[in-house]
């Protein structure tokens, strides 16, 4: 029944109401009930989101049409995926799993942050019910997803063709998850400032919680730039596009948080500086937020925009980044300092990356918003692309990259730059290899091809250096050396994994930015090009019906030196008749780590096709190396130190376990 | 060094490094970012030769000239002034006769438009919103007001 | 009613997730001091496992030692000066406790009241598939129709039968596909090749094209005696500027059909609108009124026309869903000079197609594209 799923939404943001004052008064007059509330509130509120959202499917799944978004964005000859990812591919869904990803961070909180002071916890949860609240109210009053229709529609209107695609089902869950993962850092912060002191409790439990939300967010921005490449047709994988910076900025802010948190954690020091970015990193999804759902810019993701709903947004934004740093104002100056260190040192590294990383950001950011502010300060229209963020952004990350692999193998405290460097001598004299060989042997003319592949090969050996370091190689004997290795803590596998598939997504930018080819032809049937070296014929056009859609495949065959036909490849144009919307089906082969990408325009006048034959060495390393990335991270979370649940080993106080769901 | 010194050392290197940064996108937001464009705007535009510009309006109808093997010709009107474009390569799915696009590129020796990209990304009503925007203050083009 | 008692069950559990908290005993206290302990020792014993695998040196692992060990003091300080609980008075305590509670079923109900639709059923589509066709509206039956289509495209009855339905829904196109579909599948036969005239010539709003005339052609050679596919040939004609012909033809029609014919009606519509030297429809000045007017004095030819503009406006009064009409009246008002007219012209012509709607959007471009001034 559809309307008990618009029912449990009323009810969970009545939940949410509760959830932000009972315990935000219960710790401030320390009444231990009052502070309990927090808990089995959060997982109810969260069952009820679910309750909603289930129900919300359900009616996807079962084609109700009388439920306005159902009928706007689905049809009852989709296939039965696309019925349900159609749920969160249109406004009012995807805020819909924005909240119920929020309610389930929430109830996690709950779950498992029983060893957490419990005024700190009850302080959480309530600044993560406030954020529910504003997110409720706004979905309640401008975009209910439960708006009805009586007489209902018999057929409904089709989901945008381009989100008829796998990607979808990925790429917006991964997002929010890590989107709305920071909110809990933010929420943190926010209790921290609140209650005016800095637990060490409290530095254990952001950085986990930062960890997965940037393993999310990993997940989520590497997974749409693949979406964009295959199912666009442009052969691209980033545009600088508003929208994808505004999932870029978080993960840069979130990355020099997980990397603050470190010091934070284990030496006590930046606490303040941690606890800025982390409100920064949150507030920056929020800003994603508004980019995407205001329709301010001009974007290649064409959402359906409403002035109203960018009004509230941007409300929502005001609230809670200003209160939020209001508060640090106030009480920053009132929280102790931690430890000291040299400026050559882990600390120092890794100030030093942190340093990187938030300019990078502010680039990104200026990029990002400076036309709107140059709309409304001189009502010129400009457009800030590729160009601008090659001259900004790349320089700043150039430098990070050469530090990246001294950072881990420098001591604490206070370290020895020229010992390091002695021990990546190794790294260095592969990478300076790589280099030569590339600048000689395959590409002479361009000095950056040559630049680039030795700086990914300086991180990924720097990462190996790493890991052998640790290990003792070269001073204990192999045996032992495998034993070190494998009591090695799992967060240094952790740092070593994510370097290295930063090294990985630059050899696959590297080779296909500097190596890649490109060609653009008209083709008739039997014709044969030659990309890179590899031949490809067009055979000829053939009609095709989907489910949905109808489609017109060229098809290609990939041709050996003996004109033998060792592969197949179809590029197709895909005409959805209900919305008469034609989208293009990009051909993609993959042969190793590289791509062979084909995509068709018009016909000529002739009978010819227009084709676009681009072959992209080491793309897929892009992504994969993200992949690593995210390995990386998973494998730092399940460091027996920060298992989410148990950063301490301290057996709990007896009656300290809050009531869990008490429904 | 004396700590405090040391500690200065650090804070003035990195205010070195934030200026630095700064100096470098401001400066790359005045080479770098295009301005748009209307045909009729052209006229009054003081455009160097070869610089990159946004170009947005109507595809004029009957005015696309496909065949010329990969390169596709067509004008760009505000439905005052028009000016002719060129492109190589694949048009986007939704660009068609009288529909909104942005075109980016620089002019040619001819004064011809050379394009080096072409979108026709829009919204439900079929038009860019930088397009819509100059339209409307031109008064050429009107949304509806019961949204 | 079903639903009702879910929403009060929900509602239920809702409140006692609220209530059982704060009805519970008092926990004991726990001092955040001593889960900051837990850390700190933590740490220590960290930092002899770094100074182990040389991560730290050991000099600076003492000194790393003494920080913590300072806070740990701190720790005791901040134990022994810890502010006095506060304990507030019992009853505003169970105030915010009753108001808590009370708020969830309050703020729940009392919004759905003014959101939701309870009354309005969930409609799977399968479903509503599945009740008696004597309960299903048209659209479902249609609905119905399609899917069974869709799953047997060779299904040729099916098609001609849904083909008409189609015509009278006004859904052209697809007519015009049913038509095809039928004529492939079960073979040409004089009433689907004038049907899929008839949607063809409607889908084109009136205009006979090329297809079209072929079919109705194709109609009247398996049957001489189709009214319907004589009847649009006539209009063929007419449309092509042999008006006389056309008029012969109509007349041939008329006399061959029997009484009480449907087509009786529509021919003489066709054949008064022919013979007529009038306006048809709603139509602009014709081209025998411009000539009038070109010979006639400029006070008679203001006159005249602006009767005929008056004749258009009534017209459109009583037909008012004829957009050309509508686009003519705009225009003619602009042409006589009267823009408050024009105005109110394109006033009435977006109110009619409902503001917002592509028709309203074409009069408003229309309206501008003649010189009209378009306030938002």
């Amino acid at each position: 029944m559809v309307e008990i799923g618009h029912f449990a939404l009323v009810l969970a943001l009545a939940l949410a109401l509760v959830q932000t004052t009972v315990p935000l008064i219960g710790a401030r007059i320390h009444n231990e009930r009052m502070m309990a509330v927090g808990g089995p509130v959060a997982l109810t509120g969260f069952a009820l989101t679910a309750l909603s959202f289930a129900v919300l499917m359900i009616a996807y799944a079962r084609s109700d049409f009388s439920v306005q978004t159902v009928w706007e964005n689905s049809h009852s000859l989709q296939p039965f995926l696309f019925k349900i990812t159609g749920v969160w591919g249109n406004h009012e869904g995807s805020m819909l799993l924005w909240v119920l990803i929020l309610t389930f961070f929430g109830g996690l909180v709950a779950l498992f942050g029983s060893n957490l002071p419990p005024t700190l916890k009850a302080n959480v949860l309530a600044v993560q019910g406030a954020i529910g609240t504003a997110f409720f109210l706004f979905i309640l009053i401008t975009s209910n997803p439960f708006t009805r229709i009586s007489p209902a529609p018999i057929e409904g209107r089709d989901l945008n063709p381009v989100l008829q695609d796998i990607g979808l089902a990925v790429h917006p869950p991964l997002l929010y998850l890590g989107y709305v993962g920071f909110s809990i850092c933010f929420a943190f912060s926010v209790a921290a400032l609140i209650e005016g002191r800095i637990d060490a409790a409290w530095a254990r439990w952001v950085r986990p919680w930062t960890l997965v939300a940037w393993v999310f967010l990993t997940g989520g921005i590497a997974m749409g730039s693949y979406w964009a490449y295959y199912e666009l047709g442009w052969g691209g994988f980033w545009f600088w596009d508003p929208v994808e910076n505004a999932s870029f900025m978080p993960w840069l802010a979130g990355t020099a948080l997980l990397h603050s948190a470190i010091v934070m954690e284990k030496r006590s020091a930046l606490k303040i500086w941690t606890l800025l970015l982390a409100i920064l990193t949150f507030s920056l999804s929020l800003l994603g937020t508004f980019l995407v759902r205001s329709g301010v810019l001009t974007s290649v993701h064409a959402f359906a925009t409403d002035p109203e709903r960018g009004v509230f947004i941007l409300g929502i934004l005001l609230l809670f980044i200003g209160g939020s740093l209001s508060l640090f104002a106030l009480r920053a100056s009132s929280l102790t300092q931690g430890g000291l260190f040299q400026p050559i040192s882990r600390e120092g590294a890794l100030v030093l990356n942190n340093l990187f990383l938030t300019t990078a950001t502010a680039t990104v950011f200026i990029g990002t918003l400076y036309p709107l502010f140059i709309e409304a300060v001189s009502g010129d229209k400009i457009s800030v692309g590729a160009p601008f963020f090659d001259l900004t952004f790349v320089p700043l990350m150039i430098p990070l990259l050469l530090i990246v692999p001294f950072g881990p193998l420098l001591a604490w405290k206070r370290g020895d730059i020229w010992a390091v460097s002695q021990r990546l001598m190794f790294a260095f004299g592969a990478a300076l290899l790589v280099a030569l060989v590339t600048g000689f042997l395959i590409d002479g003319s361009s000095a950056l091809a040559a630049f680039g592949a030795g700086l990914a090969a300086w991180l990924v050996f720097g990462a190996l250096t790493d890991l052998a370091m640790k290990a003792g190689i070269g001073n204990v004997p192999p045996a032992a050396m495998m034993r070190r290795l494998a009591g090695l803590p799992r967060s240094v596998f952790g740092t070593a994994l994510a370097h290295l598939g930063l090294g990985l997504t630059v050899l696959g930018l590297v080779g296909t930015l500097c190596f890649g080819t490109e060609h653009i032809l008209t083709m008739k049937p039997g014709q044969t090009v030659e990309a890179s070296g590899k031949l490809v014929r067009f055979d000829g056009l053939a009609e095709y019906k989907g489910p949905n859609f109808d489609e017109e495949r060229a098809h290609f065959s990939l041709l050996n030196s003996a004109n033998a036909v060792i592969g197949e490849i179809y590029s197709a144009k895909r005409l959805y008749p209900v919305r008469q919307t034609t989208t293009t089906e990009a051909g993609i082969k993959t042969m190793g780590f590289s791509q062979l990408y084909i995509s068709i325009g018009d016909y000529g006048d002739d009978g010819s096709l227009v084709v676009r034959v681009w072959w992209k060495p080491f793309v897929t390393l892009i992504w994969g190396g993200g992949l690593v990335m995210m390995a990386g991270g998973a494998m730092s979370l399940m460091d027996r130190r920060l298992r989410v649940g148990a950063p301490s080993r301290r057996r709990k106080p007896v009656g300290a376990t809050p009531a869990t769901d008490a429904a | 060094m004396t700590r405090k010194q040391k500690r200065l050392s650090v804070i003035v290197g990195g205010l070195a490094f934030l200026g630095a940064a700064t100096g470098l996108t401001f400066y790359a937001l005045g080479q770098k970012a295009s301005y748009f464009y209307m045909p009729g705007d052209l006229a009054t535009a003081s455009l160097q030769p070869g610089q990159r510009i946004r170009l947005g309006g109507l595809v004029e109808k009957g005015t696309i000239q496909r065949g010329q093997g990969t390169t596709v010709a067509f004008a760009v009107t505000d439905t005052q002034k028009s000016v002719k474009v060129t492109y190589t390569g694949i048009l986007p799915d939704l660009f068609r006769e009288e529909q909104g696009v942005i075109t980016e590129g620089s002019f040619g020796t001819d004064g011809t438009f050379v394009a080096d990209s072409v979108l026709a990304k829009h919204d439900e009503n079929y038009m860019p919103k930088e397009v819509a925007d100059s339209m409307k203050a031109k008064g050429i083009w009107q949304e509806s007001t019961n949204e | 009613m079903l639903f009702w008692v879910i929403a009060a069950v929900l509602t239920l559990v809702a409140s006692l997730a609220v209530l059982l908290p704060l009805a519970a005993k008092p926990k004991a206290e726990i001092d955040g001091a001593r889960h900051d302990l837990e850390v700190y020792r933590d740490q220590l014993s960290e930092l002899d496992r770094d100074v182990a695998r040389g991560l730290i040196q050991p000099v600076e692992a003492e000194q790393a030692r003494a920080e913590v060990a300072r806070r740990i003091i701190r720790l005791g300080g901040e134990e022994n000066s810890g502010d006095p609980v506060q304990r507030p008075a019992s009853t505003s305590l169970r105030l915010i406790s009753a108001a808590a509670v009370l708020a969830v079923p309050l703020i729940s109900w009392g919004t759905y009241a003014r959101l939701g639709s309870p009354d309005i059923p969930s409609q799977p589509l399968s479903e509503r598939m599945l009740k008696n066709p004597a309960e299903s509206s048209v659209d479902e039956l249609v609905a119905r129709a399609e899917a069974h289509l869709e799953a047997n495209p060779t299904d040729g009855q099916g098609w001609d039968v849904l083909a008409p339905v189609y015509l009278r829904m006004q859904r052209f196109d697809d007519a015009a596909n049913a038509y095809r579909n039928a004529i492939r599948l079960l073979g040409s036969n004089s009433d689907r090749q004038s049907g899929l005239g008839e949607a063809l010539v409607n889908a084109e709003q009136g205009k006979i094209s090329a297809e079209a005339k072929s079919a109705f052609d194709e109609a009247l050679k398996l049957d001489a005696a189709n009214p319907k596919a004589a009847f649009f040939v006539a209009m063929e004609l007419a449309q092509d500027g042999h008006k006389d012909e056309a008029i012969a033809t109509w007349q041939k029609i008329r006399a061959g059909l029997p009484e009480g014919s449907p087509w009786l009606e529509a021919v003489d519509q066709a054949l008064a609108r022919a013979e007529a030297p009038d306006v048809p429809v709603a139509n602009g000045p014709s081209k025998d009124e411009m000539e009038a007017a070109a010979s006639m004095s400029p006070e008679d030819r203001a006159s005249m026309i602006a009767g005929m503009v008056a004749r258009l406006d009534e017209k459109l009064k009583q037909n008012p869903k004829d957009a050309e009409g509508w686009m003519q009246l705009i225009r003619s008002y602009l042409v006589i000079g009267d823009a408050d007219k024009a105005k109110d012209a394109l006033k009435r012509a977006v109110s009619v197609f409902g503001p917002g709607s592509e028709q309203a959007k074409e009069f408003i471009a229309f309206a501008s594209s003649n010189g009209l001034e378009v306030a938002e």
